[in-house]
């Protein structure tokens, strides 16, 4: 642990626990020593008998059906074609929970988003798997063969009706709201590095675009806790990861060597200057990562089997195996959070066709997302990584008509289902509902936050006390976690 | 009950207004509040409101006596209240730095780039006793001044390049053009223009100085907040923006409900919004550039234009724009009961005074552009470089036998006709405007606007003409085909049918151009409303005024940090309750007078700085004292963290600092000044300064490089973050910017050796710690060094890969600038 020049032990855990004042004095450089010198130790030490170390965060962009996906409604078959008003059920968007969790973007003199009323059946077929009875649907085959290791959360929902939902989700705040860091920030902020060698918190197949960088973004946490996108290519993963070509490998040695000689010279010159110890430490990884990290994302040594158990060897399910098997790999190794994005920006959002689109994309990840849970299982990761597998919102139970569309959903923030599995959750388990239609989620739901809030709790995190001096954030921000769903 | 008055703060606090009521409900106040009127026997209307008087902060600066000549010798004011401090600490200044350490701190201060080897050999040699204070007049005087300290205030006003969905691309935040912005910024700095007036035009250059484009873009400062989608969130942003940007308010807190520490009410927080209420965007045709047309608005279901050309600033578009009061933060819960909250500055500084707002009648080059006799210029040109190509065009068409020639002479003969109309029709129209808005009388203004109408209407019979001919033409063409030709009849048909179009549009334009001239003629550029608000020049007048008790600390802290890397007081952007407290509170006034005192000129503050004798201590602790301290830290447990300067902060480059200096040492750096931003794509291969590349929020807002170095944050960057990541040293390792910079480096710094020490590898060594540390190496240094480069240059003796001495030079400069003393700033 470093010292401050008084012999204190200089830690982020003293930092908070002195008060925003003490902590604004030190500065914003010590915070960052702290994160070098640390020696891998946990920034803010995880509370006693947590068992989640890792974070698998699996998004699929553009907004999965709940009602064709993990969250049957046989009210939907039964009054297809009625409008709301039609069923025997309260009409859902007169509830004052539809203002509440439908919330635009755009001014409402820009654009109103319509409602569309008119029920639209389920396009799938559900049935209930394993011991548990869940019911998901017919179009998750693998995945039925798992489901008793799941935990379903069918009460979520969020505030966007549009797209910014995909930043919401992974921040916390509406479009219209302040910025905050996204989850993998607060989650390397507040744990630290289990391996030096490697960033605590990566992104595979993400930022989507350009303008969904808020969702890896750390903001005034700091560069160090944002998302580090690596590309799943051996060469060339991390941004000047690589050595120049003219250079071998024995200059580059060479040079590093000589750095690290005369920062002992000048470390000897200046006793007192933690910052320059930081670096010099910084050097020496930047040079292990440079090993570390190519080969973390090379399968070299995975065999036949696992690759297969991944799709690796099936064109449609290759590219979410290669993400999820790196996933794998880099939490294998230490890696904090992982952020994966399997699927590309926004393909789930069917307004249109949507029985053809989500019958070929759950086929993608199906078998993918199957094989990560049962790879976490045999390799014993299952009990200390945490698996999420979320979406921004869900879809309308009714039918989308906007220009004369007749087979796809709109936009539904009102309410949507997420799963959990792995370290610290219940399995085999659904927690929460949606009313008959699918259309609001009961009682409180969950906000994205309590998905935040569970997340953090299984690292052993209060995110009530990661809060940065001079950054307080707001109620909204920290959620509660989602007991009920806790194993 | 009497304790709850003391400290005054406890009471104050409770005494808050409001219907938010987070603390204390509301009947819940009311309560405590009859309660306290009965322990303290005042009646509830006599309880003092809070005005904010307890704070510090929201009084005005005034300067103290300085203190006595201390512990550094040194009659500066300056240091005259940082050797007060440390005395009353028990503690001494450490002494001054080197001079080549100096140079390189001072240099970098003031410029952004390091000095070269000659810079400082130029300077070690001038030993004469005001060498330093030219070189800081030197320094203030280059132009790269104003792109340092332009960035630095950049960061402070959010500045952003176009974004939005950048993929698509479409523009829903700030404009393609506010690089005009940064540009005004830079140039206002160098050409020393006070912190107070360029604060004046970002807020409101169109009221204050109307007609004025040079001056209108500085209002950049808003548009960049302007967000396609929702008006509300332009509000939002500006709102927060210049309460932390320019007063040190967390202003953003009272947008749901009253502010929890500082007498800021949620009523406060719409009365600042209703000043920048009735605000437009416009956009504006620069002489010299084609004419961009009319700014864009935002429709739900079109993309918007990537336009560079021109300028776009703000209007006051709506001067009866509601501003409506709501609750908890969303814009649909409006409170139409209360009706629209008037304009107003926070009620605790207003002290019952608010700042008069007069409306504002602006000149008619301000409101109608085409009034300016340049743009209209620039319109007059466009209409004869229309005659000239048409000319030209008749003088090169030949009427040759046959019908299709004929017809192309004529057709070229009508074009023409239709460039002179049109630019009879331009000058009947701008006289027409002219006289719109001067004195002349009525019938005269009648008759010039009818007789526009005519000439407009003449023009476009012209260009039915044209349109005639050119069809006729086509038929001619398609009638000349051989009969064999299959496409031929379908061709005729066609060009029959245009002609017979074509004819139509001659017989109306014709018919219309016979009818009486109603003086309904087309405007040539869009004209905006004759009279601003005021509101935001009153704004802006209040905070730039001598009694506002926050403008001037706010900016002298800023200044002050980042000359000395840490600020006075460390929550820069909230000077309110909650904030920090100045670890010099008399020192941070005494500035903040100078500053309002000197006119708000930022160079002498700048100047005031650099030359205290603070400012040029070393960095680092004494050396030993008989050794039983290794190192010699200050006296145990004395301020750690060196609030009170005995000696100078450590800095590090900022990552445009790191990017600008590997190209200025390598002689690569463009020094080109402003203009469009560059993409981040390119910033590693080409060599501008880094300020000039796209900064924005989205993912291309900022380059691989400059990420891992701390590089701005769009959205919110009062203070940098200070980081050391792996990846810096990665960075420096392997990217393709320090290879090429390290192989011309080695090159040049041979080729500048005396020839006869071309192979020295000693004199190599020195003149490579000169150049990219800014100082010779130590014995220890010069020894690895010189073991590393081997006897040969090749590397050790045994290396087993030996490398040409060449390529070993170019590892040297690259372990140099992967040094940690070149990024850190001694």
């Amino acid at each position: 642990m470093p010292k401050s020049a008084d012999g204190r032990r200089l830690t982020r855990r003293g930092l908070l626990a002195a008060g925003p004042r003490a902590g604004l004095g030190l500065g914003f450089g010590a915070l960052a020593l702290e994160s070098l010198l640390g020696d891998g130790q946990p920034a803010l030490a995880a509370r006693a008998g947590t068992r989640a170390k890792s974070v698998i965060w699996v998004f699929l962009s553009g907004g999965y059906s709940h009602v064709e996906t993990f969250d049957p409604k046989p009210a939907l078959n039964a009054h297809a074609g009625k409008s709301y008003d039609k069923t025997p059920f309260d009409n859902p968007v007169n509830s004052p929970l539809h203002r509440k969790r439908f919330r635009s973007v755009p001014a409402e003199e820009i654009n109103v988003r319509d409602v569309y009323p008119i029920i639209y059946p389920m396009q799938v077929g559900f049935a209930p798997r394993g011991r548990s009875g869940i019911e998901i649907s017919d179009w998750w085959p693998q995945l039925a063969g798992i489901v008793d290791e799941l935990c379903f959360v069918r009460n979520m929902w969020t505030t966007d009706n549009d797209h910014a939902a995909e930043n919401q989700i992974h921040t916390g705040r509406h479009r219209l709201d302040e910025p905050q860091p996204s989850l993998g920030a607060w989650a390397s902020y507040g744990l630290g590095a289990l391996n030096e060698d490697l960033p605590r918190y990566v992104v595979l197949g993400g930022p989507t675009r350009s303008d969904t960088r808020q969702s890896i973004d750390s903001l005034y946490l700091g560069p160090q806790h944002a998302g580090v996108p690596l590309a799943l290519d051996p060469v060339d993963p991390l941004p000047f990861g690589r050595r120049q070509a003219a250079q071998s490998a024995r200059q580059q040695r060479d040079e590093f060597d000589l750095v690290g000689r005369l920062g002992a010279i000048a470390a000897a010159e200046h006793p007192h200057d933690a910052e320059l110890r930081a670096r010099i430490r910084g050097y020496e990884l930047a040079y292990r990562m440079q090993a570390a990290v190519p080969e973390a994302v090379g399968f070299g040594d995975e065999t036949e089997a696992t690759r297969r158990l991944y799709g690796l060897d099936v064109e449609a399910t290759k590219l979410a195996g290669e993400r999820l098997l790196t996933a794998r790999r880099l939490v294998e190794r230490g890696v904090r959070f992982v952020q994966v994005f399997p699927s590309p920006y926004g393909v789930w959002d069917s307004h249109q066709k949507l029985k053809e689109n989500h019958t070929r994309l759950c086929a993608t990840i199906d078998l993918p997302i199957s094989g990560l849970i049962r790879d976490l299982k045999a390799r014993g990761l299952f009990d200390e990584t945490l698996v999420v597998f979320c979406t921004e919102f869900g879809r309308t139970p009714g039918l989308e008509q906007r220009s004369g569309g007749v087979d796809g959903r709109d936009h539904h923030p009102n309410g949507f289902t997420i799963w959990l599995a792995g370290a610290g959750v219940k399995r085999g388990h659904v927690h929460g509902a949606t009313d008959e239609l699918g259309y609001n989620a009961l009682g409180d739901g969950h906000y994205v936050t309590d998905l935040h809030a569970t997340v953090l709790h299984l690292l052993g995190l209060d995110g009530r006390k990661l809060e940065v001096p001079g950054r307080r954030r707001l109620e909204i921000d920290h959620g509660e976690p989602i007991a009920d769903i806790l194993a | 009950m009497a304790m709850l008055l003391e400290p005054r703060q406890n009471f104050t606090r409770l005494r808050r207004r409001g219907s938010g009521g987070h603390l204390v409900g509301r009947l819940g106040t009311i309560a405590l509040l009859a309660i306290l009127a009965a322990v303290t026997n005042l009646s509830a209307a006599e309880i003092p409101i809070d005005d904010g008087s307890d704070h510090w902060a929201f009084v005005a600066p005034e300067r103290a006596a300085l203190p006595p000549v201390g512990a550094s010798g040194s009659g500066h004011p300056i240091d005259r209240f940082l050797d007060a401090k440390l005395a009353a600490a028990g503690l001494e200044p450490v002494a001054a730095a080197d001079r080549a350490t100096l140079l390189r701190r001072v240099t970098l201060d003031l410029t952004g780039l390091p000095p070269t080897r000659d810079d400082l050999r130029a300077f070690l040699a001038d030993t004469a006793p005001d060498a330093y204070d030219r070189l800081v007049d030197r320094l203030l005087d280059s132009p790269a001044y104003g792109e340092r300290w332009g960035r630095h205030w950049m960061d402070v006003w959010r500045y952003a390049d176009w974004h939005g969905r950048r993929h698509v691309p479409d523009v829903w935040n700030s404009a393609p053009q506010v690089f005009r912005w940064r540009d005004w910024i830079i140039a206002s700095l160098n050409a020393d223009t006070g912190y107070d007036e360029m604060v004046r035009s970002m807020l409101a250059a169109d009221e204050l100085h109307p007609g004025d484009r040079d001056a209108g873009v500085a209002t950049g400062y808003l548009v960049r907040n302007w967000y396609a989608l929702n008006p509300n969130d332009w509000m939002r942003s500006t709102v927060e923006h210049v309460g932390k940007a320019f007063l040190g308010l967390t202003t953003n807190c009272a947008h749901c409900h009253d502010h929890k520490f500082d007498p800021f009410t949620q009523e406060d927080y719409f009365r600042l919004r209703a000043f920048f209420e009735p605000m437009g965007l416009r956009q504006d045709r620069l002489p010299g550039e084609a004419d961009p047309g009319p700014f864009q608005p935002y429709d739900y279901s079109v993309l918007r234009r990537i336009e560079r050309r021109g300028t776009v600033m703000v209007y006051d578009r709506a001067a009866d724009a509601p501003t409506w009061f709501y609750t908890d933060g969303d814009e649909r819960n409006r409170d139409l009961a209360r009706g629209p909250v008037p304009p107003g500055v926070p009620a605790f500084l207003a002290h019952g005074r608010q700042p008069p707002i007069e409306p504002i009648s602006l000149p008619p080059p301000a409101f109608n552009p085409i009034l300016d006799e340049r743009v209209a210029a620039a319109f007059r040109a466009d209409a004869l470089a229309a005659i000239e190509v048409a000319n030209r065009a008749l003088e090169e068409v030949h009427p040759l036998g046959d019908g299709v020639g004929l017809a192309r002479k004529t057709a070229a003969a009508a074009a023409l006709g239709r460039a002179t109309a049109a630019l009879v029709s331009l000058d009947a129209r701008l006289a027409a405007e002219r006289l719109r808005y001067g004195s002349a009388p009525p019938d005269q203004v009648v008759a010039a606007a009818e007789a526009a109408t005519a000439a407009e209407r003449r023009a476009a019979e012209q260009a039915a003409l044209e349109a005639l001919l050119v069809a006729e033409g086509g038929l001619a063409t398609a009638r000349a085909k051989p009969e064999t030709d299959a496409a031929r009849q379908a061709e005729v048909a066609a060009a029959a049918a245009a002609i017979e179009k074509a004819q139509g549009a001659v017989e109306a334009t014709r018919g219309a151009a016979m009818r009486p001239a109603d003086g309904a003629y087309t405007r040539i550029a869009t004209a905006y409303p004759a009279t601003s608000t005021g509101r935001r020049a009153a704004l802006a007048r209040w905070i730039t005024d001598r009694a506002n008790p926050l403008a001037a600390r706010v900016a002298v802290n800023h200044v002050w940090m980042r000359h000395f890397h840490e600020p006075l007081l460390s929550s820069v952007f909230d000077f309110g309750r909650a904030g920090a407290a100045p670890s010099h509170p008399q020192l941070l006034d005494w500035l903040a007078v100078e500053l309002m005192e000197n006119g708000w000129r930022m160079k002498p503050l700048h100047r005031l700085i650099v030359t205290s004798a603070a400012y040029r201590r070393a960095s680092a602790e004494p050396a030993p004292a008989g050794g039983a301290e290794p190192g010699g830290a200050a006296p145990a447990g004395k301020d750690p963290e060196n609030r009170l300067l005995r000696r100078m902060n450590v800095g590090r480059m900022e990552a445009e600092v790191v990017r600008d200096a590997i190209l200025h040492l390598a002689g690569t750096l463009d020094r080109t000044i402003g203009g469009m931003e560059l993409e981040n794509a390119v910033a590693l291969t080409t060599f501008r300064r880094s300020l000039y590349y796209s900064c924005q929020p989205e993912e291309d807002g900022r380059s691989p490089f400059a990420a891992v170095f701390d590089c701005a944050d769009a959205g919110d960057c009062y203070r940098r973050s200070r980081t050391i990541l792996p990846q810096q040293g990665l960075a420096l390792a392997n990217s393709e910017l320090v290879h090429a910079a390290s192989a011309k480096v080695a090159a040049d710094l041979r080729a500048g050796l005396p020839a006869a020490q071309h192979d020295d590898r000693s004199a190599f060594v020195a003149a490579a710690f000169e150049h990219l540390l800014g100082r010779a190496p130590q014995a220890e240094e010069m020894a690895a060094c010189l073991d590393w480069l081997g006897e040969e240059g090749r590397g050790p003796v045994g290396h087993p890969e030996p490398v040409e001495p060449e390529a070993r030079r170019a590892g040297l400069v690259r372990v140099l600038f992967n040094h940690n003393d070149f990024v850190a700033i001694r």
